[in-house]
């Protein structure tokens, strides 16, 4: 279970995340949605680490990672994967070595068993014959994939999605999509999502949590979310320039 | 009148406080910059003390830093040696008739002071801005994060193998440096200045000792480290994109040159203080 309180993030006087509650149960999907810039990134690295919060506690599996030992952090980590909003594959290493890299530094599984993992999941993201190429030579879509498999490889309790769509074709997203259910429905595992991408959060949801200014504004079923009044979640769900978040001034002045 | 002093007095303010503000922000910024740098040097020597040196990595990095480094120190001792012969042969013919000492004067120069500065040099330009480009990228691609995330020290994974493989091959590079520039110097000398190989060989070998060949030799451990250190430092500090990247890579390798130039004159005091000269 992922349960943060009152977590609070500034930089310098810049206050990114005010006052964050959330709980996450084993096997649910939680998708994060908001503007950009309004701390759904911020909000993930806080969860697996990566990013000190300034105050406010974030607990994995009843572990308070904010104040535990290095040695509880690393038991932590081997219980999260983490997609990369640009995938941040290893440019020195190959998609194989890559996607292994987990594998290697966090399980005891040995070659044999690696490159059958390796291949399993390169399989399951929909990326055949890339093993030996180093990541500057595929798209943008396949390193957003290698990235995904490089996050399961190792079968990590909880997944963090950072955009794991954005930059995709329509098919690929909704493969992805697939993809994030399959994982919750066999493996049990626990996901959040950080995505503009609608359609593709109703489909994996269970819930839906909104971030602005950051702070978490709703937080409801997918159904909930189509029907709710509150005029911020509309406004952003329906993609109109028109509402009280505040878009560009100057674009409005345009027009 | 009066309003215009007023105005005068007031951007007058303005400009001292933000003067006040902007020396106060540069000297925080630097002791902060100085406590990072602490920080992770001394965090890789915790590694590397502990015996936790991933030697596949380092063994790589030593081909990358030793063997491909080679060719350019090659050229740029071997040229070094030829005109220094060439310049002492010049001089000492003008002042006493003959070229003198050439291969001793050649020596001294070469391995107390031009071998170890110059692979420092060629090594900064070379090696120190490619750890800066090499990890300051990673860092604006979220590929540290991403080692964080797969159960990986960044420091560890990537600053370890690079400070062992530079603190042990420059020194090496520096012995060839010296070597290559002497022979260098010998052929300007036996074909310039008609001086014999036997006679060039006594200068250069007759008044060196051990304690000359060390004091070069030790000089080079601490330029490894001054830009090893600054190189890994600069590359993990590396913020916003391609710019950046750039940025960090020009200071890392500006800073290390200074350093190995003001270093190396208190070193050298230090050292023949100690009677390694």
């Amino acid at each position: 279970m992922i349960k943060v309180q009152g977590l609070c993030k500034q930089f310098g006087l810049k206050r990114v995340l005010r006052d964050v509650n959330l709980e996450v149960k084993d096997g649910e999907t939680i998708v994060i949605i908001g503007q950009s810039g309004t701390g759904k990134s911020i909000l993930l690295k806080n969860i697996v680490g990566l990013i000190k919060p300034t105050s406010g506690s974030i607990f994995i599996d009843n572990v308070d990672i904010t104040k535990c030992s290095k040695t509880e952090l690393r038991e932590s980590q081997k219980k999260m994967g983490y997609v990369f909003q640009e995938s941040a594959l290893f440019d020195s290493l190959t998609i194989e070595e890559n996607v292994a890299f987990g594998l290697r530094t966090l399980t005891d599984l040995d070659e044999d068993e690696i490159k059958k993992r390796v291949m399993q999941c390169l399989d399951m993201v929909g990326l055949k014959n890339v093993e030996g190429l180093k990541p500057s030579e595929l798209s943008g879509g396949m390193k957003k994939r290698a990235g995904l498999a490089r996050a399961i490889a190792y079968q990590p309790k909880n997944i963090f999605y950072d955009e794991p769509t954005t930059g995709l074709d329509p098919i690929m997203t909704d493969v992805i999509s697939d993809l994030i259910i399959s994982l919750r429905k066999h493996l049990k595992i626990t996901s959040i999502v950080v995505t503009h991408d609608m359609k593709s959060a109703y489909k994996i949801a269970d819930r839906i949590i909104m971030l602005y200014k950051g702070e978490v504004v709703f937080n409801g079923t997918p159904e909930e979310t189509r029907r709710t009044d509150n005029a911020v979640v509309r406004q952003f769900v329906e993609g109109s320039s028109r509402g009280p978040i505040e878009t560009d001034r100057t674009f409005r002045e345009m027009e | 009148m009066v309003n215009e002093n007023i105005v005068k007095i007031a951007k007058a303010r303005r400009l001292a406080r933000k003067t006040a503000k902007f020396s106060l922000e540069s000297v925080y910024s630097f002791l902060n910059g100085v406590g990072l740098y602490a920080n992770r040097t001394g965090e890789t020597f915790f590694w590397i003390l502990k015996g936790q040196i991933p030697l596949k990595s380092t063994m790589s990095q030593m081909v990358e830093m030793g063997w491909r480094s080679f060719p350019i120190i090659l050229l740029t001792s071997f040229f070094t040696g030829m005109v220094l012969a060439l310049q002492v042969g010049t001089s000492t013919a003008n002042l006493f008739n003959e070229p003198v000492y050439v291969g001793t004067i050649l020596g001294f120069s070469l391995v107390l002071e031009l071998g170890p500065v110059l692979t420092a040099v060629v090594v900064a330009g070379r090696v120190g801005a490619a750890i800066t480009a090499e990890i300051g990228t990673m860092k604006v691609t979220e590929q540290l994060d991403a080692l964080y995330t797969l159960g990986t020290n960044p420091v560890k994974y990537l600053a370890v193998p690079r400070f062992v493989s530079c603190i042990l091959m420059l020194p090496l590079l520096t012995v060839f440096a010296n070597i290559i520039g002497i022979y260098g110097g010998l052929i300007v000398t036996v074909h310039s200045w008609d001086v014999s190989p036997a006679v060039y060989w006594g200068d250069v070998l007759d008044f060196m000792e051990i304690g000359t060949f060390l004091h070069g030799f030790i000089k080079s451990f601490f330029f490894a480290f001054i830009i090893v250190s600054i190189a890994c430092h600069k590359g993990f500090s590396t913020e916003g994109g391609a710019e950046g990247v750039g940025k960090a890579t020009t200071s890392s390798v500006m800073t290390s040159l200074v350093l190995v130039l003001v270093s190396d004159y208190f070193l050298s005091a230090l050292l023949m203080a100690l009677g390694i000269d």
